[in-house]
């Protein structure tokens, strides 16, 4: 008892007065809005739910962490993603939870509430019990305000306190263990759908305008910049109104952008845009590329991440050079991959591709060129139709039904090169449309096999990375890496996407005008990836929202 | 004192308060302290899905003949050990009506739910696995169970509509885990007995579902459907520790094995030949102990990405690049290919069959559903997509029989199967695939 101050213990008298006066049945009448000032005032606004977003695993883990500490283990599986508009972060806004998402959410709240009731971390909780073997109203309703009002990212509701204290009693009392019965409380909250969903609230600003409310503000910028839950500085700044002016919102959007947890949001960030995570499923032919192992794809994903990590945040680099720049970062297997000398001590080493190498940015790492890739030979339509979707948002249509790629594979016969052999489907009509806007791409990397190893020949012939595109000639994944480096569309692809990520969208469907004064400010800066992320959450109309389709709909809702 | 009715509810046993600290154990125990008994039902009809990309080729697996003396082709032959309780459908129409054939997607959306799909890689309604489950599930501690053979999740072909597709487990690891991992008791074992965490685990449940109407109320139309299916799995998760609060009443002597070890799960053929079987083993094993009753099965997505280690194209580039041979008539390696999942999907019905329990074996007392996304993939046809059920149903499905083209939409197969199923229902798919005949010959 000695640990808690006097400010808390009032505070804990004011919740036993609360909880008392609640649990008399009195219900939700006047007395016990005696703690509205520390419950939220959400329910009682004319707010309205906008966006409703699945926590991703990454977001689930990192929230876990930074409510509870990094001790805390989270074990289960989640529901896959599917990506919309080349981001998975737009299917977050789509996508429910199924019974077997469920089951593992239901799983992973149950174990986490364990942990954070069991003796070694009770310590850490707001409040201990009167005695550990019989309920105490007012210390479970203080932990569970506390931790609830950081996993739903709000001030917990009277009804939503009420119930979870409600759940702990009944099970403190019959298991004659308070922890017994906090447990249950907390794992009701960890798998409650205002925690597992992030939901956006809207309030009405005029006629037809809605903004989102502070703590949705808090929480779209937190998981955009730290990709976690908002920590106490963000939410008080929410509480405050701080996050409705513009100089509050700066002093916020600044103090996030400082930290080096800025890093794990844009590098969650990169990963869905460079889409990373199929790298998962990947396999290579293990008898034509011994080479190649889990491992391996394991350090390919890292060194993209390290790269563009390093070029957008640490060197505050110019964006366009991500298409461009020999610099990376190696460890020893993917030295081994590029054939090249590992003579470092640490795990990871900077390290710069000789001008000769024929490298260009994240386009030739193993990672790109690999995961675009068959199992047992590259694919230039791929490679193509890929880099055209992520750096050029110039999604490429689906080929026609009845074509006939027959001849494409007859390697044995007089096209012995996947160029030949493309041009010779690619000249028909029906599929030179979409061959055309793709291949030249995909051939101009074809000097990198499979696994993304330098090549000259294939079957025995020089192979030729000559390529024209959009009406501009090129050669070789360099002569690419230059041509979108110079190419406005693949910064403008780059805004629209994280724009599209931090709201929830498919990019397809954003208007350029969204994102159009950010932009100006991202060509400005020398395309520093900084500046576009501040001038697009500091933007006038990036926290506006459509009108509500309903306006008060409560009444419909069938009771289940 | 509304809010707690449902906790109450749920913490009542045999009318006594178990929250008031009663053992709970007492209730669940008859009066010589033994399990409840047996209520001695007919043991379930378990139903099964194994999906396959890319289909067969029609030279290869269509027999000749049509009825009862249908010849085993050479696609075929890999299931000729279950001839007798093999259903072959061919000449299937799927009238796609004003929707795009979407390529790999179209034909197996039409066989699962009887619908030509209005969007890539969506269902328009639940799959029909998810609909027997519906009708079928109650009382078994899972609903549904998809396990994906190449170790993608989302190899998945059961869905409650739209992208919401059931995550399917991506190893043998954690499809054992799932079955037979925590909240497992085994019913082959004598010691069966209620765990009473589950009791509690229940009113965590039902305070979670009380805050239905409050979280509902301010939510758009389509926010409040996911909402719904949110709650709908919280129902779901209920109904699972309902059930695990009862001795499955089973039938099979069966041993369930120690957990698998990690394996290589993906695309290369020879490891589909170590998890496949593997897989089905489980899946078997979860029917036959009545932890589920629907069993779904992949070995691949629909542009099938198996391949041979050595080769340099995988199965779904050999079906558009490999040449005709012009001797032959058909693509040589492709039809290798065919063979090979064919060979996989035998090893699905060989567990099943091994189980004997009752009067028969799991498999006769199944059906199973194999399905496809093309009838000739090297052009992404659909019409005569390969359909091939096996299992009696209980009795109620006749097998034995190759149907041959009539020119039947493939719904008539889903509504056949949900009639033996006992899914009360007349009319089943939408557009030209909608049906009111089941192949009536084949029910009894």
């Amino acid at each position: 008892m000695s640990r808690r101050s006097n400010g808390e213990n009032s505070q804990r008298a004011t919740w036993n007065a609360w909880v008392v006066s609640f649990l008399s049945l009195t219900g939700l009448a006047s007395g016990a809005m005696a703690a509205a000032a520390i419950t939220s005032a959400h329910a009682a606004t004319s707010s309205q739910v906008v966006s409703m977003r699945r926590l991703t695993q990454q977001e689930y883990r990192n929230s876990i962490a930074d409510i509870f500490g990094k001790e805390i283990e989270v074990r289960g599986a989640f529901e896959p993603t599917i990506r919309i508009g080349g981001l998975q972060a737009a299917s977050t806004s789509v996508l429910s939870v199924t019974p077997v998402g469920f089951e593992s959410f239901t799983n992973m709240a149950d174990s986490i509430a364990i942990q954070v009731t069991g003796e070694k971390y009770r310590a850490k909780l707001p409040c201990a019990p009167n005695a550990s073997r019989e309920p105490d109203d007012g210390c479970t309703a203080q932990i569970l305000s506390h931790y609830g009002r950081m996993l739903f990212r709000r001030p917990l509701t009277q009804e939503e306190i009420a119930s979870a204290v409600n759940l702990s009693r009944g099970l403190a009392k019959s298991q004659n263990d308070f922890y017994a019965g906090l447990r249950y409380g907390m794992a009701s909250l960890l798998q409650a759908p205002n925690f597992i969903f992030r939901m956006e609230a809207a309030v009405p600003v005029g006629d037809k305008q809605w903004t989102l409310d502070p703590y949705s503000r808090a929480t779209r910028l937190s998981y955009l910049m730290w990709d976690s839950t908002p920590d106490e500085e963000l939410v008080q700044a929410a509480e405050k109104g701080e996050l409705n002016t513009a100089a509050g919102l700066e002093k916020q959007v600044d103090r996030l952008m400082a930290s080096p947890r800025l890093d794990i949001g844009m590098r969650t960030f990169f990963n869905d845009m460079l889409e990373l995570d199929t790298f998962d499923t990947v396999s290579k032919d293990s008898i034509l590329y011994p080479k190649w192992s889990s491992g391996i794809a394991a350090s390919a994903k890292e060194e993209t991440l390290r790269t563009t990590i390093d070029l957008a945040l640490h060197e505050n680099g110019d964006m366009r050079d991500l298409m461009t720049t020999r610099k990376t970062f190696l460890n020893r297997s993917l030295a081994a991959d590029y054939q090249i000398p590992f003579p470092f001590k640490g795990e990871w080493m900077p390290y710069e591709f000789p001008a000769d190498s024929g490298r260009s940015g994240v386009l030739t790492q193993a990672s790109m060129l690999a995961m675009f890739s068959h199992p047992g030979r590259s694919s230039p339509t791929k490679r193509g139709v890929a880099v055209m979707d992520i750096f050029l948002c110039e999604p490429t249509p689906n080929p026609p039904n009845n074509v006939d790629f027959s001849i494409v594979n007859d390697t044995s016969g007089r096209l012995k090169t996947v160029r030949e052999r493309l041009m010779a489907h690619a000249t028909t009509s029906t599929c030179a449309s979409c061959h055309n806007h793709s291949d030249p791409i995909g051939l101009s990397l074809e000097g990198f096999d499979t696994i993304g190893q330098r090549r000259i020949t294939e079957n025995g012939q020089l192979i030729d990375l000559s390529a024209s595109l959009q009406g501009k000639k090129f050669v070789d994944a360099q002569g690419l890496g230059q041509f979108l480096h110079d190419n406005p569309k693949y910064t403008a692809c780059l805004a629209r996407k994280v724009y599209a990520y931090s709201r929830g969208e498919n990019s397809e469907d954003v208007p350029a005008s969204a994102f159009k004064a950010a932009y100006n400010s991202f060509a400005d800066s020398g395309f520093r990836m900084r500046s576009l992320l501040k001038s697009m959450v500091e933007d006038k109309d990036y926290f506006s929202a459509p009108a509500p389709e309903t306006a008060s709909p409560a009444s419909k809702v069938p009771a289940q | 004192m509304k809010i707690d009715r449902r906790f109450l509810l749920r913490g009542t046993c045999q009318g006594a308060l178990a929250v008031m600290g009663l053992p709970f154990l007492d209730c669940f125990l008859d009066s010589k302290g033994e399990a409840l008994a047996a209520t001695g039902r007919p043991l379930p009809t378990r139903f099964n899905t194994f999906f396959f990309g890319l289909g067969l080729t029609s030279q290869l697996w269509i027999p000749k003949i049509a009825g009862k003396d249908y010849e085993m082709t050479p696609q075929l032959k890999p299931l000729e050990a279950f001839r007798s309780k093999l259903n072959v459908f061919s000449g299937l129409r799927v009238p796609l009506d004003d929707n795009p054939n979407y390529m790999h997607w179209s034909g197996a959306a039409a066989a699962a739910t009887g619908i030509s799909p209005t969007r890539e890689k969506e269902f328009d309604s639940k799959t029909i696995d998810q609909q027997i489950a519906d009708v079928i599930s109650r009382g078994a501690r899972f609903k549904t169970v998809s396990a994906a053979a190449a170790g993608d999740s989302k190899h998945s072909y059961s869905s409650l509509g739209g992208a919401n597709a059931i995550p399917a487990e991506p190893s043998p690891l954690s499809l054992y885990t799932r079955l037979f991992g925590r909240g497992f008791q085994d019913p082959t074992k004598g010691d069966w007995k209620p765990d009473p965490q589950v009791m509690i685990q229940q009113s965590v449940l039902s305070a979670v579902a009380d805050n239905r109407k409050q979280v509902m109320q301010n939510l758009g139309t389509a926010d409040r459907a996911r909402m719904d299916q949110y709650f709908t799995s919280v129902r779901e998760a209920e109904l699972q520790m309902e059930a695990e609060l009862q001795r499955p009443e089973i039938q099979a002597k069966v041993a369930i094995p120690d957990a698998p070890a990690e394996m290589v799960c993906n695309n290369a053929l020879p490891n589909l030949r170590n998890v496949t079987p593997l897989m089905a083993r489980l899946g078997a094993l979860a029917l036959a102990t009545d932890q589920t009753r629907v069993f779904n099965l992949s070995v691949s997505e629909p542009p099938s990405g198996i391949f041979m280690p050595g080769d340099s194209l995988s199965y779904h580039q050999t079906t558009h690049e490999e040449p005709i041979d012009q001797a032959l008539g058909y693509q040589p390696r492709v039809a290798q290919y065919n063979l090979d999942v064919m060979e996989l999907f035998a090893t699905l019905l060989k567990e099943l069959d091994s189980i004997p329990e009752g009067d028969g074996t799991v498999l006769d007392h199944s059906l199973v559903f194999a399905f496809t996304d093309q009838s000739y993939a090297r052009i992404h046809a659909v019409d005569g997509l390969p359909i091939l059920v096996a299992g009696g149903a209980s009795g109620r499905m006749k097998t034995g029989y190759h149907i041959a083209g009539d020119g039947s939409p493939v719904s008539r197969v889903g509504l056949t199967l949900l009639k033996a199923m006992g899914v009360p229902l007349d009319v089943w798919g939408k557009g030209s695939m909608q049906v009111r005949q089941p192949y009536t010959d084949l029910l009894t």
